[in-house]
């Protein structure tokens, strides 16, 4: 390739069409940025969460960790010869009250500060001027890190600070801030183990017990002389780091999956322009071919010249990307509306390697998008090219290609998940996707065959647009795969997003059904600390305008070491059918057995399907349970349990609750209520209020917010589907310029040509239009119901929006047609009658 | 057939022709010289109505296009005149009959008989299903007459219909064309640089920025 004769001939051409190669540069740059911030932004969040963990965590070789067991196993394990350290920690969720009132979540972690340091040094307490270097001792004594002190603004350590308040059941315990820990992450609290488990009643209670090892230790040997006691497991370094990735992997993954969705229509973008763009230069490329330039070099031409539009597209989506995660992670803390991440503000985190590949990523888009178009110029015969005659496309395209694809597809959306992500499922999408496309021109050549003869067709206008839609299929094929790419995305987004839209709006309806929820706890792992008594619930039962009283209990359990928490809620469950989605009729309850109803999750991670047995960590112990039936659950994405209040008190002995929900008397305001039971409590900001309302509304906007990014794909998609057309029929009307001409002499008026061009355009996106629907609905299976319940294990009935369906067909349809007349009416003027005195 | 009365046509301040009348009577045929850049092909756009005369009027068959809109000029396009191109404008994804059909489809007129009898006439009845990316430019110059004739119209205008042939073949067109002309008992205004095609027809006048003129005929080169 001669570098000085491409940098002429694409810096030229270039200029001359500065929108149309800007357009297609800014859809490369728009598809490598979303694609690229989206992994800054996970990989970002997830290095300093990660990044929390260890430091609030350590770096032991090993953790035994379970739910409050006796710290009597403390002594037998640090007395182990194989144990070089043995740290014993308490770990407490709870809430702090800050200095205007609000309750803060915070961490507390209750430490032997000197067997900690070896193991954490990020929570050595650092004490502040003027407290003693040994007030880590001192059991009233609390250590804030970063977080805490920006979360508890006022609560700075000094000598003379006010106490800081934390949440011990249904009052709080009074502690002084002394001084500081480096641990980063969420707000944490260190303060001394005794201390700790008098202030939250946990006397000679233990959660986890970090150790390192004598080195040569083997550690299973290990675990099996420790005879550890039921609910208490070992997990090795690394564990919780990966409980925090699996946390949210699936979301993460399934965000990629959708940016990179943008790189895809990027490089139909491409695709068109670099089509039209060929198209226009047919003659050059002939004059070059005669002049001596080899068909391979025409290809390599082209993607020579895909190749620098990706270059510099991927250049610019790199910086777009690293700002736009800059700015996202300021203004979304890393959360990107998942909510995985809370209160991590992460700083940008940018890898070379990373960086390299999505670059690369963006570069080989365009030579996707180019290397069709490149095969055309390869392909063009100069001589017939010069005369404007063209080559007739004679040979059937085969459709084995975009058939094998489409089973391909239609086959790996039966497989399993691998390695916990719907990978087969995304498989099918793409294979559905390409396959579709892949089967445009075959389908287009069966159209154009069953279509009348010549001789049949007696009118002119029918004849022209029919013989030159076979003649020239492949530009017919290119109008229609834009048409079917664009659009089979957004029926696909369109259709999922809509049913499980529709799923948590009737899942809302049925979990919501009293007037008003209060709760003591944001969330099931600081339950433990921020609870109600029974006497208190009783009284609330007695408050005036309460006509029903419904109290349940959250628990966190952990289930697998390597995975997030489970909530077990416990509460009156006099008919399950009645008071839970399920998905069948619930099993009969069997006497002398303890009957649990299940989330989905809990089917696909813990393999608990209806009428098996399952062993729960309560803290009094292992409980065996039958599982009676499965519910659906939208809001615990890692499992949840329902369990009957009266068999959870008589197993656990554990009467404290943390949610109510108020059934109201006619005419009851809900004001009047929460003021009410405020006034029954210590602190009014022990419960948080919501109306079924605000809690439906609430949880719509969460929805909404996390499937934004959809709403922006599917208007990138159409917007780009809408380009690609306008640029496939450009490139038409412009190869039929002469055409146009030659009619015009022939009698035709520039109204009739126009309308033969929108006509053509019609029945071409039409056809477009109607393939994409199928297509997309084909996809929008596979994500409803293969990807989303191996994604986030819950299931959703499909619900088929046809007013938005049609719509967005309509829009399509209207768009492909009225720019097509626009390309034709300025095609159709009198540049046309001039173009007949130039050389085909 | 035809009558330009004093046509005057300007791009910009610059005069391309002035002063243009002239009559051609059916079964006349007429060649016009003129050196390059003189405006012939304007002139016969003019003629045709597909450009705009800064001046004057043209007349076919008694209607002045002045007189007419778009869309009527477009139908007096389409049933008086037939057309040929130098650089032939056969379209490449219609056959040679389909081609030559195509102004008997704009009038819903369709007559296989018809475009069979004039390929014959033509010397191509034989590559009536052919494509034109298989027949040579003599070939493709012959299909153009023979659609520029199909529709028997009033004026036909040839723009160099030889100017991309070898002299032979330019020769052999030019009879077919004087052929169909005469047959078809149309007027023909054939614009040209070549003397050979002029010598065939009946009157050759030269267009000058200041009008037309007689030309004696040329010998032929």
């Amino acid at each position: 390739m001669n570098f000085a004769l491409l940098r002429l001939l694409v810096l030229r051409e270039w200029r001359h069409h500065p929108w149309r190669h800007g357009a297609a540069l800014l859809a490369v740059a728009l598809g490598v940025a979303l694609a690229y911030s989206v992994h800054l932004i996970n990989s970002s969040a997830l290095a300093e969460f990660s990044s929390a963990v260890r430091t609030a965590n350590g770096e032991p070789d090993l953790t035994l960790s379970g739910r409050l067991f006796d710290d009597a196993l403390f002594e037998r394990v640090a007395a182990d010869p194989g144990v070089q350290i043995a740290s014993p920690v308490l770990e407490i969720d709870t809430y702090a009250r800050s200095s205007d009132g609000r309750r803060v979540a915070v961490r507390v972690l209750g430490i032997d500060a000197l067997l900690a340091a070896p193991l954490a040094p990020a929570l050595w307490p650092q004490p502040v001027a003027g407290e003693d270097r040994l007030v880590f001792l001192d059991p009233d004594a609390v250590f804030l890190n970063a977080a805490a002190r920006s979360a508890l603004r006022g609560a700075e350590a000094t000598a003379d600070s006010r106490p800081l308040e934390l949440q011990a059941g249904a009052g709080y315990t009074s502690l002084r801030v002394a001084g500081n820990v480096a641990a980063g992450g969420t707000p944490v609290l260190v303060m001394d183990l005794a201390g700790a488990q008098e202030r939250f009643a946990a006397l000679g209670k233990l959660s986890r017990i970090d150790l390192r090892l004598v080195p040569g230790t083997d550690t299973q040997q290990l675990i099996r002389r420790l005879a550890l006691p039921a609910g208490v497991t070992a997990v090795a370094a690394g564990v919780a780091e990966q409980r925090v990735s699996n946390l949210s992997r699936a979301y993460r993954v399934n965000l990629t999956v959708l940016a990179l969705v943008a790189l895809f229509v990027g490089a139909f973008l491409v695709f068109s322009v670099v089509s039209l763009s060929v198209a226009q230069r047919t003659p050059a490329f002939a004059l070059l071919g005669v002049l001596g330039l080899s068909a391979q070099e025409r290809r390599r031409w082209v993607l020579a010249e895909c190749a620098l539009l990706g270059a510099a597209g991927s250049a610019m989506g790199l910086l777009l990307g690293a700002a736009l995660a800059a700015a996202a992670l300021r203004l979304l803390a890393g959360d990107l509306g998942g909510g995985y991440f809370p209160g991590i503000v992460p700083p940008l985190q940018v890898g070379v390697l990373d960086t390299a590949v999505f670059g690369a990523l963006g570069v080989a888009s365009a030579l996707v998008g180019g290397w069709w178009p490149a095969r055309q110029a390869q392909q063009l015969v100069p001589a017939q090219a010069l005369k404007g005659l063209g080559s007739p496309e004679s040979t059937a395209p085969p459709a084995w290609p975009g058939a094998t694809l489409l089973a391909l597809g239609a086959a790996a959306a039966f497989l399993p998940p691998i390695a916990g992500l719907p990978l087969a499922a995304y498989a099918a999408v793409a294979a559905l996707l390409f396959g579709g496309v892949a089967l445009i021109p075959a389908l287009v050549h069966a159209l154009l065959a069953a279509a009348p003869v010549g001789g049949v067709l007696r009118g002119a206008l029918p004849l022209l647009a029919l013989q030159r839609a076979r003649f020239q299929r492949r530009t017919a094929t290119a109008a229609v795969a834009g048409v079917v790419a664009s659009l089979a995305l957004s029926v696909a987004l369109t259709v999922m997003v809509a049913s499980f839209r529709v799923g948590v709006s009737s899942w809302l309806d049925a979990v919501l059904p009293a007037d008003l929820y209060a709760r003591s706890a944001g969330s099931s792992s600081a339950a433990d600390q921020a609870w109600l008594t029974p006497d208190f619930v009783a009284r609330v039962a007695q408050v005036p305008g309460v006509t029903r009283l419904e109290a349940s209990r959250l628990q966190p359990l952990q289930l697998s070491p390597d995975r997030p928490t489970v909530t077990l809620i416990s509460r009156p469950l006099s008919d399950p059918a009645a008071q839970l989605p399920l998905l069948q009729a619930p099993l009969p309850a069997q006497a002398g057995e303890v009957g649990v109803f299940v989330s989905e999750a809990m089917v696909s991670l813990y393999g608990a399907a209806a009428g098996s047995l399952i062993d729960l960590p309560l803290p009094s112990g292992v409980v065996p349970a039958r599982v009676r039936g499965v519910w659906r659950d939208y809001a615990r994405q890692f499992g949840a349990l329902v369990m009957a209040d009266s068999d959870y008190q008589r197993l656990s002995g554990d009467l404290r609750l943390n949610d109510l929900a108020l059934t109201l008397a006619p005419g009851t305001a809900a004001a009047t209520v929460q003021q009410a039971l405020r006034a029954l409590l210590p602190d009014p900001a022990l419960l948080e209020f919501a109306s079924s309302a605000q809690l439906r509304q609430m949880s719509l906007r969460i929805f909404d917010r996390s499937f934004a990014v959809t709403y922006y794909l599917q208007v990138v998609a159409i917007a780009i589907g809408l380009v690609g057309i306008a640029a496939s029929l450009s490139a038409q009307v412009l190869a039929r310029r002469k055409e146009f001409g030659l009619l015009s002499h022939l009698g035709l008026t520039r109204a009739q040509v126009v309308a033969v061009v929108a006509g053509e355009a019609a029945a071409w996106v039409a056809a477009g239009v109607l393939m994409g629907l199928l297509l997309g609905l084909a996809i929008s299976l596979v994500l409803v119901f293969v990807v989303n319940p191996q994604s986030f294990h819950w299931t959703m009935d499909l619900v088929l929006p046809w007013a938005r369906l049609l719509a967005l067909c309509a829009a399509v349809m209207v768009a492909g047609v009225a720019t097509a007349a626009l390309c034709a009416r300025n095609a159709a003027g009198r540049q046309a009658v001039m173009s007949v005195k130039e050389d085909w | 057939m035809l009558q330009l009365k004093n046509l005057h046509k300007h791009y910009g301040p610059s005069p391309i022709f002035q002063g243009v009348s002239l009559r051609v009577a059916r079964g006349e045929f007429v060649a016009l010289l003129g050196e390059s850049g003189v405006g012939k092909s304007t002139l016969l756009n003019c003629i045709a109505g597909l450009d705009e005369a800064d001046g004057g009027q043209v007349l076919i068959d008694g209607v002045a296009l002045s007189g007419l809109d778009d869309v009527a000029r477009a139908r007096l396009r389409r049933v008086q005149l037939g057309f040929v191109f130098q650089a032939f404008h056969v379209l490449p994804h219609l056959t040679v009959a389909q081609n030559v059909g195509l102004p008997l489809r704009l009038l819903n007129r369709l007559d296989d008989t018809r475009v069979a009898q004039v390929l014959d006439a033509v010397g191509l009845g034989e590559l009536g299903a052919r494509l034109p990316a298989q027949l040579s430019g003599g070939q493709l110059q012959r299909v153009a007459i023979a659609r520029a004739v199909v529709h028997a119209p009033g004026l036909i205008l040839a723009d160099e219909p030889t100017g991309n042939l070898d002299p032979t073949t330019a020769d052999k067109v030019m009879a077919v064309l004087r052929r169909q002309v005469q047959e078809a008992g149309a007027a023909c205004v054939l614009v040209t640089h070549s003397a050979a095609a002029a010598s065939a027809a009946d009157r050759v006048l030269r267009l000058t920025p200041l009008g037309i003129e007689d030309a004696a005929p040329q010998p032929a080169a």
